[in-house]
This record gives C-alpha cells, structure tokens and sequence, in this order.
C-alpha cells in the first residue's frame, strides 16, 4: 500500500491537543500493562516473597508456584478441559456454519431469506435466556457436566460465523464451481476441494474470535459443567478469587497459563481478530 | 436426493444443531414459566401465578425491582458514557493522534481477556485488605481515602462501570473506527478544499454517515446490558453485593433457579418466568430505541 501523505495542516493548537490526549489514553493504557505485569511477576515469586513484597520485582524467580498448581490443584485436568472444549467447539461450529452459509448462498430456493434471518437470530439472544432449558436438556440426555455436551453447545452457536460466511461466498465468482461441475465433481467435493481452500483467510478470522469467545466463556461452564473434574479454566480462576487470600501464589500462576495463549494469539492476530469482529457487526 | 433439493445436505446439519440448541430453549423456556416445577417429579400448570409472584410478592418484587433497576442505570450508563467514550476514542484514532497504533492495540487488548481474568485484576487492585489501591494510599499516607470498594455500596455500582469501561468498550471502538475508515475519501477531500473546519467535518460528516453501524452497536450493547451477569456475580457474589447494589435480573434468575433462594427449593418454572420479563423488557427497550434512532438516520 502507498504510504499515506499528510496532507492535513494542524495549527500548533490543534496538535498540542492531539499530544495531550495521546499522554492521557497512554497513561490509561498503563492500567493494562500494570495489571499483566504484576501478575506475571506475582506468578513468579515464592509464597512467602509475595505477601511482603506484592509489588515490585521478585526477589528471586521461581517456578514453584507453577509447579504446584499443576500438581496439587490439578491444573493439568482442567487446561486439557479448557483446551479440547474449545478447539472441539470451534472445529464443530465452522464446519456446521461453512456448510450452512455455503448451502444458503450457493443454491436457490424458496424460505432462502427467511432462513438466513433465522439464523441470525441467534446473535440477537443472549445465551442467559436459553441457559436453563439447556440446562434440562443436557441433562435429559446424560451430558450435563459433559465436555462434550458443552462443545454440542458451543458447535450450535452458528449465528455469527454464518452471517460472516455468506458474505464471503457471495464475493466467490460462480464460475469455479461451474467448471468443477462439468468435470464431473459431486457438490461435497466441491466445496471441500475447491472453496474451502479459498477460505482459509475468512476461516482463520471467523476460528479467532469464536475460539477467544469460548476460552473465555464464563457463564455457561460454570452452569452446565458444574462437576469439578469437568471444570475448565475460568472457572477454576473464579475458585481461587473467592479464596485469593489463601491461595495467592497459585492464583497468580493460574492466571498466567489461561492468560498466554489469548496474548500469544492477540499478538500474532490482532488486526485479524478486529476484522472479524467488525464483520460481524450487522452494518444498516 | 431430488436434484432440486441439494441445498438440503448443506443446510440440514447446521439447521438441527442450531434448532436443537440455539432456538428450541429460547421456546422451551417460554413454556417452562407457566408451570411450578423443581426440576423433580410432577410439572404442575400454573397459569400466569409465575408473573403475578414476580410483580406483587412482597417479599420477591422488591429484590426484582431494584434488579431492574440497577439493570436500567447500567444501561443509561451504557448510552451516556460508554458508547459516547467508544465514539470519542474511535474518532482520535481515525485522525491519527500521536502513538495511535500503539493506543489502538493496547486499549483494545483488554476485550480478548476473559471476565474473571478482569475480576481477579479487580481483586487484585481493589481488594480492602491486600488490594494494591489501599495500600497504595497507606503508603502516601492519605489512609482517610482507604475505603472497602467492592464492599461499599456507594462504590461498587460505579467500580463496575469504569470496569466494563476498561474492558469491554474496546470492541465498540473499532466497529465506529472501522466505519469511519468506510467513509469515502472522496467526501473528506471535499470536505477539507471547501474550508471545513473540524468540527464542521465532524458534526455535519462523520456523524450522520456513522449513524447506521452506530445503530448497530447500541442495539447490541443494549441486549447485553440487560444480560449482564459476570462481573457482578464475580465481585459481589451470588446475593448481589452489599445491600442489592450490585444486583441485576440475571443474577436473581440465577439465584431462584439454580440456588433454591424462594422456598427453599430450586424452583425451574419460576426461573423461567424471571428469563421471559427479561426477555420482553429487552424486546420493548430495543424497539423503542430502533424507532428513536430511525428517526435520527439521514436518507443517504
């Protein structure tokens, strides 16, 4: 891209103003950096250093805090939790929501508009709403407190990722298909060969935000995985909240190890992450 | 499979898991409030005894009530700060202040960050025994200033706020800043050979042809508002803080449904009664506000 000229001539007011408020918003933006850096030093500490010296460097660095979590607090049961939850869930919600977008906009029949607007409603709904019958229907059929219930959950939440989709197949010139379509191919083949490798930049955007949004996901773990060997991370975060006096130490290193791979991902993606989440903002 | 029909196997999958779990609840739940029913053994009918329970109770009402309201301030909180806030700092980015694509990055950084994950970093600066703010004050010795926060109902409701202030505007800001960025540049060329000033170009340019993703934002954040449940639940506990300040529909929904706090039991048709009055305020908020902001939105 051509470097953008500035064109704009600002009076020396003008840009004493814009200096001030860049200062103000990146002393705000220290709030942030303070907060992760006290927890990773915290993290760090040994558990007596961290009640005497609970901001500041650590006098000595020690994993110690780490490895007892994993040990003791069993932190490595609720990480593989976390982590089959949310790739499971992700995987299952792209590939329900790339057929569903792909049958909607590649095809026409009759019900095609009622039929995207129904599933966008989706997005319109909160989950607080459906979350007891999901509650009841989970454990009618035996997977409350299930991992793999919770990822049937997740994998239906399609709202979003449809909607991001059939945008993006509408912008894939017909005529690719068309061609395959005379070479014999079957429909399936057709989109498992020949557009889904075109949507790796779309996938990639649309698997971020889902996959971030799960990860995070507090509320309906902590109803429908209520039984603690099915607990996933955020909820063991909100167990050592109610007791941080206690286990301060251990709280810290729970942190960092849920925090990394959202921070790493941010790091590498952020601008990819942005871009899914304005495109799936409902423009008009 | 009638070759008319081949949409079918593409959409069939996505439709019964979506129906099953996505759409089927939000109906069960509307027939699950009419019923008294603990979960266990026989449903029993009830008419519309749920709601009347929830409107004139005296013992429930007055905890829905100040719920509601609470939920109301947080979303007058919603229109008058966070979404002007999300508006201003889209607009600094959009023309480029000093450092803004470090500015960008950073205050956008908080929103990948999980709820709890934003709690314990409350915990850790506002707890009243070894929270860093009142040591802080202890240090430079303005002890008076040392307060309980959380723990004190004249602040918890306005922590809370610079809280999700904190964390969540950032996903607002870049849906404004990404429509500005729509905005043809051949309108701001004009605008600027024609003598604008900046807040011409601002008043009479950005503002209007921003106002449909605007729309959109509030909509949304309207919805969520009223669904909040988190970082109250997190911070002030299931009972909703000291003396109700931090008690919002969503958690006393939680509180009779999953915590048996009405009879002494869980009590599921009256959880569900509690879901479907949220559910309709939410509807009738957000029509009102559509019409209000329909009303604003210049024909382009």
């Amino acid at each position: 891209m051509k470097k953008e000229k500035n064109t704009e001539i600002l009076s020396p007011g003008a840009r004493v103003v814009r200096w001030v408020l860049s200062i103000i918003l990146m002393i705000y933006t220290g709030i942030t950096i303070f907060a992760l850096s006290i927890t990773v030093m915290d993290s760090l500490k040994s558990k007596g250093d961290i009640v005497t010296n609970f901001v500041g460097f650590p006098k000595q660095l020690t994993m110690e805090s780490y490895f007892r979590v994993l040990k003791e607090a069993n932190l490595l049961l609720y990480l593989k939790n976390s982590v089959v939850l949310t790739v499971g869930g992700t995987l299952g919600c792209i590939l329900l929501a790339g057929l569903t977008a792909y049958g909607i906009s590649r095809f026409d029949f009759k019900g095609k508009n009622f039929l995207s607007g129904y599933f966008l409603m989706g997005m319109m709904v909160p989950v607080q709403v459906s979350v007891l019958p999901l509650f009841l229907i989970l454990k009618r059929i035996g997977l409350l407190n299930n991992i793999f219930g919770m990822m049937l959950v997740y994998a239906s939440g399609i709202s979003m990722a449809c909607f991001i989709f059939q945008k993006f197949f509408h912008t894939i010139p017909v005529a690719l298909e068309e061609s395959a379509r005379i070479d014999g191919a079957g429909d399936f083949r057709i989109f498992f060969q020949i557009i889904a490798p075109l949507c790796k930049p779309v996938v990639m955007t649309v698997a971020l935000i889902t996959a971030i949004s799960q990860w995070n996901d507090f509320y309906m773990p902590m109803v429908l995985l209520g039984k603690k060997t099915s607990n996933t991370l955020t909820l063991v975060i909100y167990q050592y909240i109610g007791q941080f006096t206690k286990y301060m130490s251990e709280s810290m290193a729970a942190v960092v190890i849920t925090l990394i791979p959202v921070i790493v991902l941010y790091f590498l993606f952020s601008s990819k992450i942005v871009e899914g989440l304005t495109g799936g903002a409902v423009k008009g | 499979m009638n070759k008319r029909h081949k949409q079918v196997k593409f959409i069939l999958p996505g439709f019964i898991f979506y129906t099953c779990f996505i759409i089927l609840p939000i109906i069960y739940v509307f027939y699950l409030s009419f019923f008294q029913w603990s979960g266990l053994g026989e449903m029993k009918f009830n008419g519309i005894q749920n709601f009347v329970t929830i409107f004139t109770d005296e013992r429930f009402s007055p905890v829905f009530f100040n719920a509601l309201w609470n939920n109301i301030k947080y979303l007058l909180c919603v229109w008058l700060i966070i979404t002007p806030f999300q508006y201003l700092m889209a607009y600094l980015f959009f023309i480029k202040i000093p450092a803004y694509k470090y500015l960008k990055f950073m205050i956008f950084m908080p929103y990948v960050i999980s709820t709890t994950i934003i709690s314990f970093f409350a915990t850790l600066i506002f707890n009243p025994n070894i929270g860093f703010l009142n040591k802080f004050l202890e240090a430079v010795g303005l002890e008076h200033l040392q307060g309980a926060w959380f723990g004190d109902p004249n602040w918890a409701f306005k922590l809370m706020i610079l809280l999700i202030l904190w964390q969540g505007a950032g996903s607002g800001v870049m849906i404004f800043y990404s429509n500005f960025m729509d905005i043809s540049k051949d309108v701001m060329e004009a605008s600027r050979i024609d003598g604008c000033t900046e807040w011409q170009r601002f008043t009479r340019i950005l503002v209007p042809l921003s106002l449909p993703s605007c729309a959109s934002v509030i909509t949304m954040s309207t919805i969520w508002a009223l669904a909040l449940f988190d970082l109250p639940f997190i911070l002030g506990g299931a009972k909703g803080g000291v003396s109700g300040s931090l008690d919002f529909v969503n958690l006393v929904f939680y509180r009779y449904t999953f915590g048996s706090a009405l009879n002494g039991k869980s009590e599921i048709g009256f959880g569900a009664s509690i879901c479907v009055v949220m559910f309709a305020v939410m509807l009738i908020i957000t029509t009102i506000q559509n019409k209000v902001l329909k009303k604003f939105e210049y024909d382009n």
